[in-house]
């Protein structure tokens, strides 16, 4: 969809290794496609190990040290960010794309007000003064939500409860009206009220401002009414793309129809009591194995001879549902 | 004891675990700040018979966890009582504690926190054994066997803990816990943080347990939905407080406290707007 709008961010065939010193080297990422438009919110769909964190990161070019980008490239309005210098880099995060992140209570500075860490973005990419850098922070802490402007300026993130300071985080990765906001399970720590309230500021932000969301989440309920786009992940490959309604109402791929079977009977139901839960039989593979064939064949319910031969190849089923799985073709 | 209190679940037989007037307060500041006493938990009163799960629910900092740490007493409660089997673990003394801790044992929300990293599997399951002083000639067959039981390849008992993926570390933790054999389990946001098809297995997992072993659950938990499913009982908190305690169906159909139609409200509607945007997958 939004095929006539702007595309904002592309990301080619992108595929990452992590070579601890102590272990076998990790594929996290493997050919990674995924387009996103300008006030589009993308939602990346998988598991933990599935590689959705990693790719979070290098978007951001903030991999870990003993990661290494094999191939690939990553265009943002047309450069590719794997080109830019880090002082360019700079400049790019924060500004055009910001992350939020999962935990606020470690990525906020303990001995840094909530405000002055809110002015330390608006410092380093804007031409204000200290009297409009702190009309700024008191406008941002509104557009997130609070009342008492001046109390939680002065506050320390101790201070904080744990909704309050993922508002904080929140308000320094919009400070600068950025293109692209990742949200790396940023709810998944709160409950489920709160988790509501955070949604309602994203779609919010992205109302007001046009501003594009790449949401990352394990749990498909969490793209429900906000997502416009669905990737799902599953062990370094995404293996299948759609409208979110799509994916929903029908998946084509047998992990994604396991997951959102899964997810319908883990939300709340009456008279359920001692009833067993569907699960996706099995783990997760181990990832420092490499496999020829698809890396869901043991575990799916539907497997073929071939899939344990080669990775399928993207099918077209139909129109912008690409899916990678042999039920669809040989 | 004194008579059950309005408040009791009145389920089932006799209550193994039996809480009344839990109070908690921790203090905050001090030294140059000024002393704030904080009430994390207010005169909590709940009772839950044998091999029946109560589930205590609501928002952080609610007191849930509190609770939680005052019944297996890695907390002392400011006052109250906590009777196990009648007799009140609340104020015993550390040394007189030990016969009660091997039958009240706590599963954390983080597995891998709560054992030494450079444990192997076999050595984690074996720890409580050794500090009880029970003289299992034969602990490397117990091991296998509490692995066997909650889904684990004995093979790897030798494998160092680091190894083992989130949901086998939760696994993990409750071998662990059950190698005491103890008669009540207190899972502390055990399924939280977890994949939701690995929360799926765990859950699972946890009523076969519960089934053969007729084990007693104290669950804290934010997830209604799996509350729904494992809990005969809810409790529900809000600012320290039990405010309303029911078997699960009338809870869940018909809410009284304003917090619990909060919790229900939420949980209802994030499901129904699944269920619509999946139509009839299911």
């Amino acid at each position: 969809m939004n095929c006539a709008t702007e595309r904002l961010a592309e990301v080619r065939d992108l595929t990452v290794t992590y070579s601890p010193e102590d272990g076998e080297p990790v594929r996290a990422l493997d050919a990674v496609n995924i387009d996103i438009h300008s006030g589009e919110v993308v939602g990346i769909l998988g598991e933990s190990g599935s590689g959705k964190s990693t790719l979070a990161s290098a978007m951001l070019r903030l991999l870990a040290p003993h990661a290494r980008c094999e191939r690939g490239t990553i265009l943002f309005r047309g450069r590719d960010l794997m080109n830019l210098s880090e002082a360019e880099l700079r400049a790019v995060r924060g500004r055009d794309i910001s992350l939020i992140p999962q935990d606020p209570a470690l990525a906020l500075n303990p001995v840094m007000t909530a405000g002055s860490q809110i002015d330390e973005v608006l410092r380093a990419h804007l031409p204000l003064n200290a009297h409009g850098r702190r009309t700024r922070v008191l406008e941002l802490l509104r557009e997130v939500g609070f009342d008492r402007l001046q109390e939680i300026y002065s506050a320390y993130p101790h201070q904080l409860s744990g909704g309050q300071r993922q508002r904080i985080a929140i308000a320094q990765a919009v400070a600068c009206r950025p293109s692209l906001l990742i949200a790396d399970e940023a709810t998944s720590k709160l409950d489920i009220t709160l988790q509501e309230e955070i949604i309602a500021l994203l779609v919010q932000t992205r109302r007001q401002h046009g501003t594009a969301i790449l949401v990352i989440s394990h749990d498909p309920a969490l793209f429900v009414g906000f997502a416009d786009r669905i990737a799902v992940m599953y062990a370094g490959r995404i293996v299948e793309v759609g409208s979110s309604a799509e994916i929903f109402a029908r998946p084509l791929h047998p992990y994604t129809q396991a997951l959102v079977r899964v997810a319908i009977s883990s939300g709340l139901a009456r008279s359920s009591l001692r009833v067993r839960l569907p699960t996706i039989d099995g783990e997760a593979p181990d990832p420092t194995r490499t496999t020829v064939g698809c890396r869901f064949e043991p575990r799916c319910p539907e497997r073929k001879e071939i899939c344990s031969r080669r990775y399928p190849q993207e099918f077209m089923p139909e129109p912008a549902r690409p899916v990678n799985c042999f039920k669809y073709g040989e | 004891m004194s008579p059950a209190s309005d408040l009791s679940s009145g389920l089932g037989p006799s209550p193994i675990l039996c809480v009344k007037g839990l109070s908690k307060q921790y203090v905050r500041g001090g030294l140059w700040r000024k002393r704030v006493h904080i009430e994390a938990v207010r005169s909590v009163h709940f009772e839950i018979s044998r091999g029946q799960t109560l589930a205590l629910v609501g928002d952080s900092g609610s007191g849930k966890s509190t609770v939680a740490r005052c019944v297996t007493r890695l907390e002392t409660p400011d006052s109250g009582q906590v009777l196990i089997q009648g007799t009140d673990i609340a104020q015993l003394p550390a040394c007189d504690l030990a016969p009660f801790r091997s039958s009240i044992q706590m599963v954390f929300q983080d597995a891998i926190t709560s054992m030494n990293p450079r444990f192997s599997a076999l050595e984690v399951i074996e720890e409580p054994l050794l500090i009880h002083g029970r003289d299992v000639k034969n602990r490397r067959d117990l091991t296998r066997r509490l692995m066997e039981e909650v889904g684990l390849s004995p093979d790897w008992m030798h494998r160092s803990i680091l190894h083992f993926s989130g949901g086998q570390q939760q696994r993990l933790a409750l071998a662990r816990a059950l190698a005491l054999r103890p008669k009540i389990l207190v899972l502390d946001e055990t399924l939280s943080g977890l994949d939701l098809s690995t929360q799926a297995q765990i859950a699972n997992l946890l009523l076969d347990l519960q089934a053969k072993h007729s084990l007693t659950y104290l669950l804290i938990s934010h997830d209604m939905g799996l509350v729904a499913r494992l809990a005969d009982v809810i409790g529900v908190m809000s600012g320290g407080m039990v405010v309303e305690v029911g078997p699960t169906d009338g809870v869940l159909s018909s809410p009284s406290h304003e917090a619990s139609k909060k919790l229900v409200a939420s949980a209802k509607a994030s499901a129904s707007n699944l269920a619509a945007m999946t139509g009839g997958v299911a």
